[in-house]
C-alpha cells in the first residue's frame, strides 16, 4: 500500500468534519474500550499475564533468527513450504508466481494486515486473479475501494445506510434497512466465492516455532473457510509473529482477544500445521507460509524501537487514544493507524513523510496502559519527535528553528536559576493582561501564541507563587509541631 | 545470495550478532519444559479432568451459555439423540451431516431419526485410492453445503471459555461444524478441561508424541460479526445457531 502519511493534517481535518466518521469513532470507546476493561478485570492475574506476555515476546524477538529457523523446520516437517521475503516485492512475487503456476483464478482472503501492507490485491488483479476479501468489514472496504479504518473493525466508519448504498451500487442488491439483511447478503455472495476459490490467503496471529503451527483468531468463520475450502492455503505474516511453544498460546490468546474485543475468546481460534494429511477428510493440498521483513529489521536493529515488534495488533491502543478517537484511522495514511502506527509507520515507510505522526499524540500514556504487552509507545513517540526536531539520523528533517532552539535554551537557563525565575515571574504577572482572561477565556495571545490560546484558557499567574506558599506552609507546620 | 540467505543475513545484522549456538529458551516460555515434564503434566491434567468431571461440566455449561451456545444436559446417549432428532424435525433440517467421532457413533442418531424423513450422512471417506477419495470429498462437500445440521463430537471442551475443541482428522471433517447453518456438538463427561492452559499442555504433549494435528478449532458460540455499527449479527459465514449437548 502506498503510504499517504504526509497528508495527516488533511486527513485529520476531513475526519473531524465528517459526522458519520465521528459517530463510528464514538462507539469505539463505549464498545471495545470498555469491553476490554471489563474482560481484563474478570481475568485472574491479568497484570501477571501481561508481564509474562511481555517477557516471552521480548525474549523471542531477541532470538528471532533462532525461532524463525525452528518454525521453518517444523512447517517443512509438516509438509508445508516456507518463504522468507525481504521486502514487499519479494512477497508479492512469490504469491503471484505460485498463483500463476497453479492456474489460480479466484483467491479468497481472510483479514491480513500484512497483505494490505504489501499491496497484494493489486498485484493479483494485475495477474488476472480475482482476490476477494471475506471478512465482512474488509469486504465492505474492498467494495468501496478504501483502506481499513481500524485494525479489527475495518469499516466501523460506515453506517448501515452507507453499506446498503454500496451493496446496491456494486452488487445490484435491493435496499436493506437492517444489519442482519446486509450480513445475509454478504453471506450469500461470499458463499459462492468460498465454493469456487482455488486459493485461500490468510494472515497469522501467531506462528508457533516448536510445531510450525499457524494460529488464526476470527469471529465470522471466514478464516476457517479460507483454510479449509480451497486446494491451496497461503499464509502471509510479519516476521515478528513467532512464539516459542504451543503452551505460550494460552497466554497470548487471552491477552490478544480480551484486549481486542473484550470477548473471553473469539468464536474461532484455528490452528493450521501444514496441509491436510493423507487420511484427513478435507483441507488444502498445499500450505505455504510467507514470512515478511519489509522494514521490520529496521525496528529490530534500533534498540529504541525494537519493542514495537512485540505488538499483537489488538487495536487496544487505538480505542484508548484520545487523538485516534477524533481523527480516525485514515488520517494516519498507512496500514497501521493509531499510537502504534505512529511509531511503526515512520520507521517502516520513512520518517520524512510521516513526520506529523509522532506529534499526533498528547503523550497521555493511555496507549501504554491499554497495551496487553505494555509497549512503551509514548517513549518511542518522544524519541521520534526528538529525532525529527534534532535531525538525529535525518539531518534533512530537522524541524526546529533557530529562534525555537534559543527560546528553549533561555527557558532552561531561567528554570534552573531561582533568581532569574523569580524575576521572570514578577514580570509575567505584570504583562499577562492581554493573554490571560482569567475565567472569560476569550482573549487570544498575540502572534505565534494565538494558535495555542485559541482553544485554551491561559490561567492567571498566582498572586503568591508556589515557592512562597510552600515556605509558608513549612513554617506553619513547624509552628504547630512545636 | 539466495533470498533466504539475504533475509537471515539482514536479520542477524539487526540483532547485532554472529550466527552462534542456539540461545536457551526464556524461563517464562513453556518451551523450557522438557518432554518428561510435559508428559507428567498431561497425565495429571487427564486425571484431574476425570476426577472433577462433574464440577467442570457445570462450569462449562455456564460459560457456554454466556458465549451463545444453547446447552442441553442429557443423562444418556439415547436422550441426547432424541434432543438432536427433535431439533432436526423442529427446524425441518432436511438432512443431517455428521462426523464419525465416537460420541456421535454412540448417539445412534440414525435410529432416532428413522421414519422422520430427515437423512443422516456420515462424512467419512472410504479407505480407497486417492482419485476415488477426491471424488468422495467433492460429494461430501455438496452434502455439507446442503445440510441443515452438522453434528460432531469434540476432542475437549473448555470451562474457562465455554468452548469446544475439534481436531480435524480421519472421521472428523473440517467442514461439518462450519458449512451447515446449525452445529450440534456432543460433549461427554470427562472431556472438559479447566482452561486454555490445560488444553495447550495436552495438545503439546500429543504433538510431541507424533500426533500430526494438521488442523484444530476452538469453537465458542455462533459465527458472529460486529463490523457494521458494532451491532452483533450471528451466522455471518459459519453457523448462526449452535447447540452443545453434554452427555452424562
Amino acid at each position: 500500500m502506498e503510504p499517504k502519511t504526509a497528508q495527516f493534517e488533511q486527513g485529520a481535518a476531513a475526519a473531524l468534519a465528517d459526522p458519520g466518521v465521528q459517530q463510528g469513532l464514538r462507539g469505539l470507546y463505549g464498545g471495545f474500550h470498555s469491553a476490554r476493561l471489563t474482560a481484563a478485570a474478570a481475568t485472574p492475574d491479568w497484570e501477571e499475564l501481561r508481564e509474562r506476555g511481555r517477557a516471552i515476546k521480548t525474549h523471542t524477538i531477541e532470538h528471532l533468527d533462532y525461532y524463525l529457523e525452528m518454525a521453518e523446520r517444523n512447517v517443512r516437517a509438516a509438509g508445508g513450504s516456507v518463504y522468507f521475503a525481504a521486502d514487499a516485492e519479494d512477497a508479492r512475487e512469490y504469491v503471484a508466481k505460485l498463483a500463476r503456476d497453479r492456474g489460480v483464478k479466484l483467491a479468497i482472503k481472510s483479514k491480513s494486515m500484512v497483505s494490505e501492507e504489501i499491496g497484494l490485491n493489486d498485484r493479483l488483479i494485475a495477474e488476472g486473479i480475482e482476490p476477494v476479501e471475506t471478512d465482512l468489514g474488509e469486504y465492505i472496504i474492498q467494495l468501496a475501494g478504501e483502506t481499513p479504518f481500524h485494525i479489527i473493525a475495518p469499516a466501523i466508519h460506515k453506517s448501515r445506510e452507507d453499506v446498503s448504498e454500496l451493496f446496491e451500487d456494486k452488487l445490484n442488491a435491493p435496499r436493506y434497512e437492517r444489519i442482519e439483511e446486509l450480513a445475509g447478503e454478504a453471506r450469500r455472495q461470499l458463499r459462492e466465492k468460498f465454493i469456487g476459490a482455488d486459493m485461500g490467503i490468510t494472515g497469522a496471529n501467531f506462528i508457533v516455532a516448536e510445531t510450525g503451527t499457524l494460529t488464526l483468531v476470527t469471529n465470522e468463520g471466514n478464516g476457517r473457510m479460507c483454510t479449509s475450502m480451497p486446494r491451496i492455503h497461503v499464509a502471509i505474516t510479519g516476521m515478528e509473529k513467532v512464539v516459542p511453544s504451543l503452551e505460550d498460546l494460552a497466554v497470548f490468546l487471552r491477552l490478544l482477544i480480551r484486549s481486542a474485543t473484550g470477548q473471553r475468546i473469539s468464536s474461532y481460534v484455528t490452528t493450521v500445521t501444514g496441509p491436510r494429511k493423507r487420511l484427513d477428510e478435507d483441507g488444502p493440498e498445499e500450505f505455504h507460509l510467507v514470512v515478511v521483513d519489509n522494514g521490520r529489521s529496521g525496528l529490530l536493529a534500533d534498540p529504541h524501537f525494537r519493542e514495537a515488534l512485540n505488538c499483537l495488533r489488538c487495536g487496544a491502543c487505538l480505542n484508548a487514544c484520545p487523538v485516534y478517537r477524533k481523527v480516525g484511522g485514515h488520517a494516519y495514511g498507512w496500514v497501521y493507524p493509531g499510537p502504534i502506527g505512529a511509531v511503526v509507520s515512520p520507521v517502516l515507510t520513512g520518517i520524512s513523510d510521516a513526520k506529523h505522526l509522532p506529534f499526533a499524540s498528547s503523550l497521555c500514556g493511555a496507549c501504554k496502559e491499554a497495551c496487553p504487552v505494555k509497549i512503551n509507545i509514548p517513549r518511542m513517540l518522544l524519541k521520534l519527535r526528538n529525532e525529527i526536531s534534532e535531525g538525529d539520523n535525518h539531518p534533512e528533517e530537522r524541524s526546529s528553528t533557530l529562534a525555537e532552539r534559543l527560546a528553549f535554551k533561555g527557558w532552561r537557563a531561567a528554570m534552573s536559576n531561582p533568581a532569574i525565575m523569580s524575576a521572570a515571574r514578577s514580570a509575567g504577572r505584570l504583562m499577562q493582561g492581554p493573554i490571560s482572561g482569567g475565567t472569560s477565556g476569550q482573549q487570544k495571545g498575540p502572534g505565534p501564541m494565538a494558535g495555542w490560546t485559541r482553544h485554551r484558557e491561559a490561567p492567571r499567574l498566582a498572586d503568591k507563587p508556589f515557592r512562597k506558599r510552600w515556605r509558608d506552609l513549612q513554617d506553619d507546620a513547624g509552628e504547630s509541631s512545636k | 545470495m539466495t533470498e533466504r540467505a539475504r533475509f537471515f543475513d539482514s536479520l542477524r545484522r539487526s540483532l547485532g550478532r554472529e550466527p552462534g549456538p542456539p540461545p536457551a529458551p526464556a524461563p517464562e516460555s513453556a518451551l523450557s519444559r522438557d518432554a518428561a515434564d510435559v508428559r507428567a503434566r498431561a497425565e495429571e491434567i487427564r486425571r484431574e479432568a476425570q476426577d472433577n468431571a462433574g464440577p467442570l461440566s457445570d462450569a462449562l455449561k455456564q460459560a457456554a451459555e454466556t458465549a451463545g451456545w444453547r446447552v442441553a444436559v442429557c443423562e444418556t446417549h439415547e436422550a441426547a439423540a432424541r434432543y438432536v432428532a427433535d431439533l432436526a424435525r423442529e427446524i425441518e433440517a432436511g438432512s443431517v451431516v455428521r462426523s464419525a467421532h465416537d460420541a456421535v457413533e454412540r448417539l445412534g442418531i440414525e435410529r432416532a431419526l428413522e421414519g422422520s424423513g430427515v437423512d443422516v450422512c456420515t462424512m467419512a471417506l472410504d479407505d480407497a485410492g486417492d482419485a476415488e477419495r477426491d471424488e468422495q470429498r467433492e460429494a461430501n462437500r455438496e452434502r455439507m453445503i446442503g445440510a441443515g445440521i452438522g453434528l460432531t463430537g469434540v476432542d475437549y471442551a473448555i470451562a474457562e471459555t465455554g468452548s469446544c475443541v475439534i481436531v480435524a482428522r480421519q472421521g472428523a471433517s473440517r467442514l461439518v461444524s462450519l458449512l451447515p447453518p446449525v452445529h450440534v456438538a456432543v460433549v461427554e463427561l470427562g472431556q472438559v478441561l479447566p482452561s486454555l492452559d490445560e488444553l495447550f499442555a495436552l495438545l503439546r504433549q500429543r504433538f510431541g508424541e507424533g500426533d500430526p494435528q494438521s488442523y484444530m478449532n476452538i469453537i465458542t458460540g455462533p459465527s458472529r460479526s460486529a463490523d457494521i455499527e458494532y451491532q452483533l449479527v450471528t451466522g455471518v459465514h459459519g453457523p448462526g445457531e449452535v447447540h452443545m449437548v453434554i452427555v452424562g
